[in-house]
């Protein structure tokens, strides 16, 4: 679970997170929606300690972020913004270097590894070196190297951003696994569509301001549209300078 | 395992499989010491050239007297006919020696004969020919000039007012080593070149392949993750440092330094001396790369500013060249100056008192660790995740 209470975060004049609250719960999808430049990814770099925030705190399954980085970072696993692969190294080695850092054991790792391979659907390339794989064979390695020391907590930054549909496809479905094991899943996402699909709970986002939280319904209501998207539209501009 | 181990592991297995880099570090350490065995060759097959070459004369009939002078020193001589200036001007002649047909005369008169030397003064292949001529020629008159003197009863030694004794207190391993003060520079050298690729990729490489924030997502420290790249890329630097340095050595056994008296001998110990003086710089020159590439933007970026920094390890020889002084024992705490007066007494055989060897050891890992702290403290900063 991670619950976030207060959290503001200043770039020199810029602000670009204001006063945000929200909570991923275990066994459940954590959608956090909004435009580009709205905070998410500094939103999200705070929570898994890349960013120090300069008011608020950050819980990790009861582990604070802000005074123990290193201690919340073992119970999250993390896709981020910048997700690149080192060319030279095979899917697999990428997995196994990713369990070493986060401290997974020698005798189990080899199997961890196997198992998110068969799990994602990866063993045609597993072997191979990164360098040339399609952009939904490398947002697989990410994954899997995200997901290697087997976290209650995952933060997953657009990920199904620049994917075809099988991949995407695929993402949803490993969303829906990650629930049904009881683990906390938050995403970030500019798409509606997406959210509105795999969410249990939204949380709008906006100039760095949080303006709703919900479910779908809930926002709808509250925003008096029927549908997300004019929901969406009508509480982001409520905010816009 | 100890992320430290990790990380050096990764670097290590990257960086040796990536071609470019390994193909950069294993050329500078045969490029050179293949250069330097070449340049050297050469210049003493010129030098002993010299020894060799044939004077041509016109008017040899003249003056029988310079001629058997110059044949008793060891310098043959063949007639030469046609104009001496222009096969000086197109190469065909180093150097035409002329006598003028009123030479014999103004001899027996005792008045300054003359002869002429056609030369091209820019022609330095030349010189040690024409050096050697001049000075037999020299060596002539004097002896003619003190036989008229003896004729008339007076001692020759009257004309002589100043005597110049030579006497070259450096032993011949020392000549030698002055003569190869750029190996020493060649080897530091090594030490930038072969870690370069590896120091780049594991830090403005990473931001560029934007896979640093995953990275430094994990639970590890980032002096940690710094260290292991530190070491992995000094690993390199170190293969290359004493791949060039045994290359070199080698090089050296094979140029015919005896030929022109020089007597260069190296035996195993003062090889894994060698070896042992220079690997710190490795360490050195990896972490000002770190240092370096962490603030650059890019892969570019940090290769314009490392090859500036290749130019540090020649300022310590060059100021040794240019200024050559006495050794002092602090001088050997000056990171890349110690490791280069090493280098200098190994190679000329010379002692060197063992505090040297910790000194200027010492010194370099000190620099190389506050660097990797400093950029540990880089790595921390917000801004790194940013590309």
């Amino acid at each position: 679970m991670i619950d976030v209470a207060g959290l503001s975060k200043r770039f020199g004049e810029v602000t670009a997170v204001k006063d945000v609250s929200f909570e991923a719960q275990d066994g459940r999808v954590t959608g956090l929606l909004g435009p580009n430049g709205a905070g998410k990814s500094t939103t999200l770099r705070i929570l898994y300690g890349l960013l120090r925030p300069d008011a608020g705190r950050v819980r990790v399954d009861g582990v604070d972020v802000v005074a123990d980085p290193r201690g919340a970072q073992r119970h999250i696993g993390v896709l981020p913004d910048n997700h690149g692969l080192y060319p030279r190294l095979t899917a697999r080695e990428h997995i196994l270097y990713f369990g070493r850092l986060q401290g997974v054991a020698e005798d189990k790792l080899g199997e961890r590894a196997d198992e998110l391979i068969r799990l994602l659907d990866m063993s045609g390339i597993a072997d191979r070196r990164t360098e040339g794989f399609s952009q939904g064979e490398r947002m697989k390695v990410c994954l899997a190297r995200a997901m290697v020391h087997d976290p209650r907590n995952i933060i997953l930054d657009e990920p199904t951003n620049g994917l075809d549909v099988m991949t995407t496809r695929r993402v949803r479905e490993l969303i829906g696994e990650l629930r049904r094991r009881g683990i906390a899943v938050l995403f970030s996402s500019h798409l509606m569509h997406e959210v509105a699909r795999l969410c249990d709970h939204i949380v709008i986002i906006s100039e760095g301001i949080v303006v709703a939280a919900g479910t779908t319904e809930s926002i709808s209501e509250a925003a008096g549209e029927p549908n997300l998207e004019d929901a969406f539209v009508k509480l982001v501009e409520t905010v816009l300078p | 395992m100890n992320p430290i181990r990790i990380v050096f592991a990764k670097e290590l297995t990257d960086g040796s499989r990536d071609r470019r880099a390994v193909m950069s570090a294993m050329l500078f350490p045969i490029l050179g010491p293949a250069l330097v065995y070449f340049m050297m060759t050469s210049l003493i097959h010129l030098q002993t050239e010299a020894k060799k070459a044939v004077i041509p004369v016109i008017g040899a009939e003249h003056a029988p007297g310079l001629i058997q002078y110059l044949h008793e020193k060891g310098m043959d001589t063949k007639t030469f006919t046609g104009d001496p200036k222009a096969a000086v001007k197109d190469k065909s002649e180093e150097v035409v020696l002329v006598i003028p047909d009123n030479f014999p005369e103004r001899m027996d008169a005792a008045r300054p004969a003359v002869i002429e030397l056609v030369q091209d003064g820019s022609r330095t292949d030349a010189r040690p020919t024409i050096g050697r001529l001049q000075r037999f020629i020299r060596g002539y008159a004097t002896e003619i000039a003190s036989m008229r003197l003896l004729l008339r009863g007076v001692s020759p030694t009257v004309i002589r007012t100043v005597n110049v004794e030579d006497i070259d207190v450096a032993s011949k391993q020392q000549r030698a080593a002055a003569a190869l003060n750029f190996i020493p520079m060649y080897i530091i050298l090594a030490a930038f070149v072969s870690g370069m690729g590896l120091a780049i990729d594991g830090t403005a490489g990473e931001r560029e392949r934007r896979s640093l924030e995953p990275l430094l997502i994990n639970p590890v420290e980032r002096f940690e993750i710094v260290t292991g790249k530190w070491l992995a890329a000094s690993t390199f630097a170190a293969i290359g440092m004493t791949l060039t340095a045994l290359l070199c050595i080698a090089a050296m056994r094979l140029v015919p330094l005896s030929e022109i008296g020089i007597d260069f001998h190296v035996d195993a110990t003062q090889v894994i001396a060698i070896i042992l003086a220079t690997a710190p710089v490795a360490f050195l020159a990896t972490s000002m790369q770190l240092a370096l590439g962490s603030f650059a933007r890019s892969f570019k970026d940090a290769q314009s500013y490392l090859g500036i920094l290749v130019l540090l390890p020649v300022v310590p020889s060059m100021f040794l060249l240019l200024h050559p002084v006495a050794t002092r024992i602090w001088m050997y705490a000056v990171p890349m100056l110690g490791q280069h007066l090493l280098l200098v007494d190994l190679l000329g055989g010379k002692p060197i008192p063992i505090a040297a060897y910790f000194l200027s050891a010492l010194s370099c890992l000190v620099v190389g660790f506050a660097l990797v702290l400093v950029t540990a403290r880089l790595f921390q900063r917000e801004r790194i995740i940013s590309t």
